[in-house]
Formats: C-alpha cells, sequence, structure tokens
C-alpha cells in the first residue's frame, strides 16, 4: 500500500480541481483531505477525530499539500507544527497558495517548507503542476533512509 | 624696482606705519605749550619756544605756579565748564601775557585734557569780532546751500568752496576713500597756478594707519608752514606720568618729517585737514593747500570743524537714504522671488519664471541655480560644466553662507577658465546638506585709475627712511580681470535671501518627510491590499479557467459551435485577468524593492533585448537603427524591463508598416543621459501624452493592439526611482519617440537626494 497524499484544502472549487488534477496525473496514492489547519494537525497528530489513527498506525503521508490560508489554524501554523514534532519532522510538505507574497514565501522557506507553489490560473498548467508535484513527492523523492522503508514495509503487513 | 629695493620699501612703509605721531615730544612753533597740574594749576611741561614768544627760559617756569605768568580766575573759570568728554581744545580766554613793566602781546589760550593732562595751547589772537561778522554768515548760507543739494559731488563742491572762502586757501579739494583706502579726488577749488587734482586717485599708503586713526579722533589738523622748525617740549618727559605726552588733539602737534617732504614735494607750504567721518570711519578728507605759509586762527578753525560736521551729517544722511532705498528695492526683489518660489513650491521654479529679477536684485550680468547636479542659468553665465565645477569649488569651503569676489582670477586661482568668462562671482548656499547653490556673475569692467603720482613710494638712500614721491603728475593705471566689487547691501540682501529659500526648503523637506511618512503608511496598506486583491482575485479566476477547461473537454458534444466560442472567450477573459492581476502585483513591488546599482551597458542590453524579441520580428521588415550608447550606473534588471518595455512597444506599434524604421541612441548631457527609442509607427495624439505613463492607461482599441496598459507605468515607475524623467513625443500615424532620463549617479547615490 503506497502511503497517502494528504491534501488541506478549504475551498470547494480548489479541491475539486486539485483533486482532478491530481487524478489526471495517475498516482496510485490515496488522497487523504482535511478541509482545515486544526483537522490537519488532529490527523496528523492522531488526536481528535483522529485519535483512532493512533492504533492503526498507517503511517505518515508520502507529501503534505497544504494551502496557505486554512481556516482555525493556517498552513504557516501547520507547517511550523510538523517542523518541530520529531515524528512527523521528515514530512515533505508543499506549500499551495494563490499568489506570491514575499513574505510569506520567505517565512514558509524559514520553517522548512520543501517546496512553494503558486497555483497556475490556467487549467493545463495548473494540472501540469499538480502532477509535476504529486510525482516529485510520492513517487520520485527517496524519503530519509530507514523509517520509511521499515514502516511501508509494516504498513504492508499490518494491512495484509 | 628690484627685488630688494621692493624689500627696503616694504619696510620703511612699515616703519612709516610704526612713527609714533601722537607722541612728537614737540610742536610747531607758530605757538607755545604748557602742561600745568590739577588742581594746582603748575606747570610741569613747557615748549621751548617760550623763550621766543615770551622771552622767558622754559626750564624756569617748571614747577612755578601758572598765577605767576597770566592771571588765572577766567582760566579756572573756563576750566570748570571743560568737559571731560571732549578732547577737543576749548578757548578757555584770551590772555595778554607781559614780562613786568613790558606791553603784553594778546593770545588766545585753547585748553583741553586728555589722558589726565591739561594741555594749554597759546596761539596769536585775532580779533574776536570775526566770527560774528564773516563766519557765521557764511556758514549760514553754507548751510541753507546744503539742504538744496541732492548730488554727492555737489555736496562736496559746496563745502570746498565754502572752506576755501573761509579760509582763504589755495587750493581746496574733497576726497573720499574707497575700500581700499584709496583717496579719490571728488571737488576741488583752486586758485590759479595750483594743479589740478580733481578726479585723480590718491594712494592708501599715503596716509599711514596711525594717521588715519589721528583724523578720525581730531577733525581738524594745521600745518601753518612745513618749514617750520619743531619746538621740543621741556622736559621731554612729563613729570607725572613718566611718559611722552599724548599731543592727539593738540592744535600745535609736530607731524611726521615724512608728511613735511611729501608736502614741500607737492609745492605746499601750510595745509588744513577736515575730517569727515561717518559711522566712525573715515570716509574722507576736505584738504587745503597753500603755496605759501598760512596762519588759521581758532574761530576759522571752529567753523571749519563746524562745517565738516554739517557736511558729514548730510552725507550720511545722503547715504542712509540710499541704503534705505536701495534696500527696499531689495527686498521688493527678494520678496517677488521668495513668492514664485513658494507658490510653485519649488525654488528652481520661481528662479526660472524671473529670470530679470534674479539679476536685476544683484546688478548681474548672469546667474546660475545648482541643485542636484541639476543646473539652470539666466542671463550671461560660464558653461554648465564650469558651473558644476564652481559649485563643487564651494562646496569645499562651506563654512561660508556667502561667497563673493569681484577678481576670480585672483580668488580661485584653481578654475582659470572660469575667468574667461566672468569676472566677479557672488554665490549663496540654498541647502544646509548639499552643494546647492545660487550663484551671479559679473562681467570684467576694465577699470582705469588715474592715479596722482605713481603710487610707489621712494626710500631715501642715505637714511633709509621714506621719502614721499616727488611727482604728482597724472599717472594712469588700467586694471583688468576685475567686476564691479559687490556692494555690502547687496551681499546683505543675498543672505537674507539665503535664510528665506533655506526656509522655504526646510518646510518643503518637511513637508516631504511629513507626506513620506503618509505614503508609507498608503504603501503598506495599499501592498496588503493589492496582495489580498491579487490573492482573493487569482482564485476565482484560476476556478473559471479550470472549469471551462473541464466543461469545454467533457461537454463539447453537448455544445453548439456559438457555444464552444463562448467557452473560448470566458477561458480567454479569465487568462486576461489573471495576467492583469499578475502584472499589477509586480507592478506594486517594483516601487518597493531596493535598486542595485551597478555598470549597465545599454548598448549590450539593447542587443540582448533584440535578441529576446526575435521570435516576435518575424515575418516582419525592421530596419533597426543602433545607435552607440553609453554605460550607467542604474539597476540592471529594472533598465532592462525598461528598454525592454519600449523596443517592444516600438516593434508594436509599427507593425502596420511596410519597413518598420527603430532607432534606438542616447545623448550626453550636463549631469545626465537621455536615452530614446524612435519608430515610424502609428504614433499618438500628444493631447493625450499625459496618459502615456498612466497605469491601465491605453490609447488603442484592443484589437488593434493588445496590451493592458502597464507597461509604460512601470517604465515611468522605474525610471522616477533612479531620480529619471520620462516623456513622449508623438504625432498621428508619424510615429513616435520616448526618452527617458539617467541622472548620473554613483553607486553611493542617495536617491531620496531632493529636498528642492
Amino acid at each position: 500500500m503506497l502511503k497517502p497524499i494528504l491534501l488541506v484544502e478549504d475551498n470547494p472549487h480548489d479541491l475539486e480541481l486539485t483533486l482532478i488534477a491530481l487524478e489526471r496525473s495517475q498516482l496510485a496514492n490515496e488522497v487523504v483531505i482535511m478541509r482545515d489547519g486544526a483537522e490537519a494537525l488532529n490527523y496528523l497528530q492522531r488526536t481528535g477525530a483522529y485519535a483512532d489513527r493512533a492504533d492503526r498506525a498507517d503511517g505518515n503521508p508520502a507529501v503534505l499539500l497544504l494551502d496557505l490560508k486554512l481556516p482555525k489554524v493556517d498552513g504557516l501554523e501547520v507547517l511550523k507544527t510538523v517542523r518541530e514534532t520529531a515524528e512527523l519532522r521528515s514530512i515533505p510538505v508543499v506549500m499551495l497558495t494563490s499568489s506570491r507574497e514575499e513574505p510569506d514565501l520567505m517565512k514558509a522557506y524559514e520553517l522548512g517548507v520543501n517546496a512553494y507553489v503558486v497555483k497556475p490560473v490556467e487549467f493545463k498548467d495548473f494540472v501540469a503542476a499538480i502532477s509535476d508535484l504529486g510525482i516529485f513527492w510520492a513517487v520520485l523523492n527517496e524519503p530519509p533512509p530507514g523509517s520509511l522503508r521499515l514502516k511501508r514495509a509494516r504498513n504492508k503487513d499490518e494491512k495484509n | 624696482m628690484t627685488t630688494t629695493e621692493a624689500q627696503e620699501l616694504l619696510q620703511a612703509i612699515d616703519r612709516c606705519a610704526d612713527e609714533p605721531i601722537h607722541i612728537p615730544g614737540s610742536i610747531q612753533p607758530h605757538g607755545f605749550l604748557l602742561v600745568v597740574s590739577e588742581p594746582e594749576l603748575r606747570v610741569q611741561q613747557v615748549s621751548e619756544n617760550v623763550q621766543h614768544w615770551l622771552g622767558i627760559d622754559a626750564r624756569s617756569l617748571l614747577g612755578q605756579p601758572l598765577s605767576n605768568l597770566l592771571p588765572t580766575a577766567r582760566i579756572e573759570a573756563g576750566l570748570t565748564a571743560l568737559s571731560e568728554d571732549d578732547h577737543n581744545p576749548f578757548h578757555l580766554s584770551d590772555v595778554s601775557i607781559g614780562l613786568t613793566g613790558v606791553a603784553g602781546q594778546a593770545f588766545a589760550l585753547l585748553g583741553h585734557r586728555h589722558r589726565g593732562q591739561l594741555i594749554l595751547e597759546f596761539e596769536r589772537a585775532e580779533t574776536s569780532g570775526q566770527a560774528y561778522d564773516t563766519l557765521y554768515p557764511l556758514m549760514r548760507t553754507f548751510v541753507a546751500q546744503l539742504q538744496d543739494s541732492r548730488e554727492l559731488e555737489a555736496l562736496c563742491q559746496l563745502a570746498v568752496r565754502e572752506v576755501k572762502r573761509i579760509t582763504g586757501f589755495g587750493r581746496v579739494k574733497a576726497y573720499r576713500f574707497d575700500a581700499e583706502d584709496n583717496g579719490v579726488v571728488l571737488a576741488e577749488v583752486a586758485d590759479p597756478g595750483y594743479p589740478s587734482y580733481l578726479g585723480l586717485c590718491f594712494p592708501a599708503a599715503d596716509i599711514p594707519q596711525q594717521a588715519r586713526r589721528l583724523y578720525r579722533e581730531n577733525l581738524i589738523r594745521v600745518i601753518q608752514d612745513a618749514n617750520y622748525q619743531p619746538s621740543p617740549l621741556v622736559p621731554a618727559l612729563n613729570p607725572v606720568s613718566g611718559a611722552p605726552l599724548d599731543l592727539s588733539f593738540a592744535a600745535l602737534r609736530s607731524v611726521s618729517p615724512v608728511h613735511l617732504q611729501y608736502m614741500r614735494n607737492m609745492g605746499t607750504l601750510a595745509s588744513m585737514s577736515i575730517s569727515i567721518v561717518i559711522r566712525d570711519r573715515l570716509w574722507g578728507l576736505i584738504s587745503c593747500h597753500d603755496a605759501e605759509p598760512r596762519a588759521v586762527s581758532y574761530q576759522t578753525r571752529t567753523a571749519c570743524g563746524l562745517l565738516g560736521r554739517i557736511l558729514s551729517l548730510q552725507i550720511e544722511a545722503r547715504e542712509s537714504e540710499t541704503l534705505a532705498q536701495r534696500k527696499l528695492e531689495l527686498r521688493h526683489q527678494i520678496v517677488h522671488l521668495l513668492a514664485a518660489m513658494a507658490d510653485r513650491d519649488s525654488v528652481v521654479e520661481g528662479f526660472r519664471h524671473f529670470p530679470e529679477v534674479v539679476l536685476g536684485f544683484a546688478g548681474a550680468d548672469g546667474a546660475a541655480i545648482i541643485s542636484a547636479d541639476k543646473c539652470e542659468t539666466a542671463g550671461a553665465t560660464p558653461d554648465h560644466e564650469q558651473i558644476l565645477q564652481l559649485a563643487q569649488w564651494l562646496g569645499e569651503r562651506r563654512d561660508e553662507l556667502v561667497f563673493h569676489s569681484d577678481c576670480i582670477s585672483r580668488d580661485i586661482p584653481d578654475m582659470p577658465a572660469l575667468g574667461e568668462h566672468c569676472a566677479g562671482v557672488m554665490a549663496i548656499s540654498i541647502s544646509r546638506l548639499h552643494a546647492h547653490y545660487l550663484i551671479w556673475f559679473r562681467h570684467e569692467q576694465i577699470k582705469t585709475v588715474n592715479w596722482a603720482g605713481q603710487p610707489e613710494k621712494q626710500i631715501d638712500r642715505q637714511s633709509g627712511a621714506l621719502t614721499p614721491r616727488h611727482s604728482f603728475e597724472q599717472w594712469q593705471e588700467t586694471l583688468r580681470g576685475y567686476a564691479q566689487p559687490w556692494d555690502q547691501v547687496v551681499i546683505e540682501g543675498a543672505l537674507e535671501l539665503r535664510n528665506a529659500v533655506l526656509g522655504i526648503v526646510l518646510r518643503k523637506a518637511e513637508e516631504m518627510a511629513q507626506l513620506a511618512g503618509e505614503l508609507r503608511a498608503s504603501n503598506k496598506e495599499l501592498e496588503a491590499f493589492s496582495y489580498s486583491v491579487s490573492h482573493d482575485l487569482r482564485a476565482p479566476l484560476r476556478h473559471i479557467a479550470g472549469y471551462t477547461e473541464l466543461l469545454s473537454e467533457m461537454e463539447s458534444k453537448q455544445l453548439s459551435e456559438r457555444g464552444m466560442r463562448f467557452l473560448d472567450n470566458i477561458a480567454d477573459a479569465a487568462r486576461f485577468a489573471g495576467t492583469l492581476v499578475d502584472n499589477l502585483l509586480s507592478f506594486s513591488q517594483m516601487g518597493r524593492s531596493a535598486l542595485r546599482l551597478s555598470d549597465v551597458d545599454l548598448g549590450a542590453l539593447v542587443a540582448s533585448i533584440l535578441e529576446e524579441l526575435a521570435p516576435d520580428c518575424e515575418g516582419r521588415q525592421i530596419e533597426w537603427h543602433l545607435l552607440p550608447m553609453p554605460i550607467v550606473v542604474a539597476d540592471a534588471a529594472f533598465i532592462h524591463m525598461v528598454l525592454r518595455n519600449l523596443i517592444d512597444n516600438a516593434v508594436k506599434y509599427s507593425r502596420t508598416r511596410e519597413v518598420a524604421v527603430i532607432e534606438v541612441g542616447a545623448e550626453q548631457r550636463a549631469g545626465e543621459v537621455v536615452v530614446y527609442v524612435r519608430d515610424n509607427g502609428v504614433g499618438f495624439d500628444m493631447q493625450y501624452s499625459s496618459k502615456l505613463f498612466g497605469v491601465f492607461q491605453r490609447l488603442h482599441r484592443m484589437e488593434e493592439f493588445e496590451g493592458i496598459g502597464i507597461g509604460l507605468a512601470s517604465v515611468r515607475r522605474i525610471i522616477e526611482r533612479h531620480d529619471g524623467q520620462v516623456w513622449a513625443e508623438g504625432q498621428l500615424d508619424k510615429g513616435a519617440t520616448f526618452y527617458f532620463s539617467l541622472p548620473k549617479l554613483s553607486y553611493t547615490s542617495s536617491l531620496l537626494d531632493r529636498d528642492i
């Protein structure tokens, strides 16, 4: 079983279009959808509504696609928590945003974002960008040695 | 003259200036002098010639009570009336002194106190009625006539005529000392046979400084006979003070032998000088000469002294009036200029609008204003390069608020070329921080001085003492490289102007600082706004584009051809709106990001832009005229954007031409480089030229020429960030030329340098 892609997006249109884009990139990964920052953190930290995930230990997502502006807890805060939490630290995080804004960009890199992507207006470009991201982070990128491979194997075992 | 001779002469002049003429230790022999103690009235010092006048040995009088010599009752009464402040000899009484049993001689007794000593001078008495009979009526007429004369020369002429009438001297002249203390003869009355000196100039060295000081204090000085034998005082030192007697105010004071020689050289045996003192300065002299020895009674002297005072007052009044008038005039002009500057909120603009006031103010032939490396001129000035150089020179001597020179070849030797265009310069700095100046220029005025004899004194070969020149023949000297000197009142006016201008500049700076603060705040707001707008707009645009795309992909079969076209239009519109939002955002960022100055080779930049544009030029016939371009200091990326925009436009708007002609060139000007891009395209109507550089301003319909109207706005923004300017010239269907100027910057240039 491939690790899922965690998509955090509050806007339903963006969500739909992103999902279509991911679909077109023909990634096999499951896409887990969270609609705000707090929910995303619950999922990642296996707390609140996702406390049960603690037992299932289905591992961390392959990549976190994070919208910058989110209700409750915004993208940068989610990123900050991820980087400050030992178990989550190695998750690749891609910040998705509607426009390039210097301070946010700087802040995101300071917090250790892996990529910062301004969503193109043109749909074709958008599809291409999302698909490139998915392929790169979920397939091509080699995660830190040890943990992931192990987890992947264990995941498999457990699922089976 | 050889160098050694010149040196000896200088030393002799120094000695001459050192001669203590107020303590000569002797008197002229046409009277005698006693110094008596107070209140005992015992004789302390006496002139040796009492022997001659009274037949008494001088030494025998020492220590004697004055009453032994003459009745003292009236003298004592007169002494109580003698003011402590007035040092001038005061007529105490006429006395008759005679040795016992011999008929006495009548003497006029004049007393004055100076430095605590009572000095009594005795002269041969005239009839006292003379004053009332002749002098007072003469004076009365003189005073009445004085009031009618307006001109300085007429005043002086009247005075010399009057003095001649009162005194009977052979020649009376009035002269005025110029700024260098040379005396120019303004008025003269002379009997036949006397050489005339009218209009001639007597060099300052003729009257040494200490003599001038005496002239200033003691307004009358008489030498009755240049061939006199001085009579020494006995004893030489005053027994009480132990010092030589100060004869500054004594009528009988003996004068310098150099002066007596000077008189004899001039063919003068008697002389009298009346000082004209105005505001404590020796303004001039009325100088009387006679070929023969001549006595001047104390009454006549008193009358002449009075006349001198009246004349001084009149001259002072005239000068004050002229000065007041001139000041008023200057004030008017200053107010005029300041109003113009304040109205336009710019010192430079005010200057530009009233060149005649700027010039008239200082009586100058040319003027220039230098601010931020820009130079505006009016009238006849040296070229800009030289003016900027001068400003730099002025900048190195910052401590002077106003600089002025009537001979720049003498005062600014480092700039010989400047002297070819002007001779006089006056400059005020008009910024506390920067080398900004207002400068006036005056042409050379070739000055001819008619000296009364060659103004070099000579040295007596034997004694090494100074001997005055022997010839007073007119000797003409031509002075070159001089301009009319700047009047003190003009210099003061310039200073006043400077203070007021600084006020304007300062006020403007304050306003600008406040404005800058407000702007910063509103910029911040705008920044936040443009971000949220672009962010918030981008999202729905993306959605429109996305869903349109999906719709046309998935549902095209259900749609009519028209419906499909509508979908395409929606997609286009969304795409266009997206670009618009992106450009708007980058435009707002352009104003904020810091300039990175470096050397920019404009020629290379143009070449690279042409390469980038090659795809757009395909299938087009374009004739490129690329002129040589300089290397400038600017932000390379920004200037690239500017040139790219302008060349892009030139290509775009000339595409209707069969052969497009595009010229790119640059021009070096004072302090700046002007770059232009010219095409033979569709051009524009000059009446819309002001809209060209506005954001989202377009002069063409969308289907004619695509574009969103932000290119030229960006160009302007970038150039203004460099402190340059943009402008354009065009004509409908005849092409257009776009210009931008870049000031010559250095890496350290502060681009906030705009306090004017």
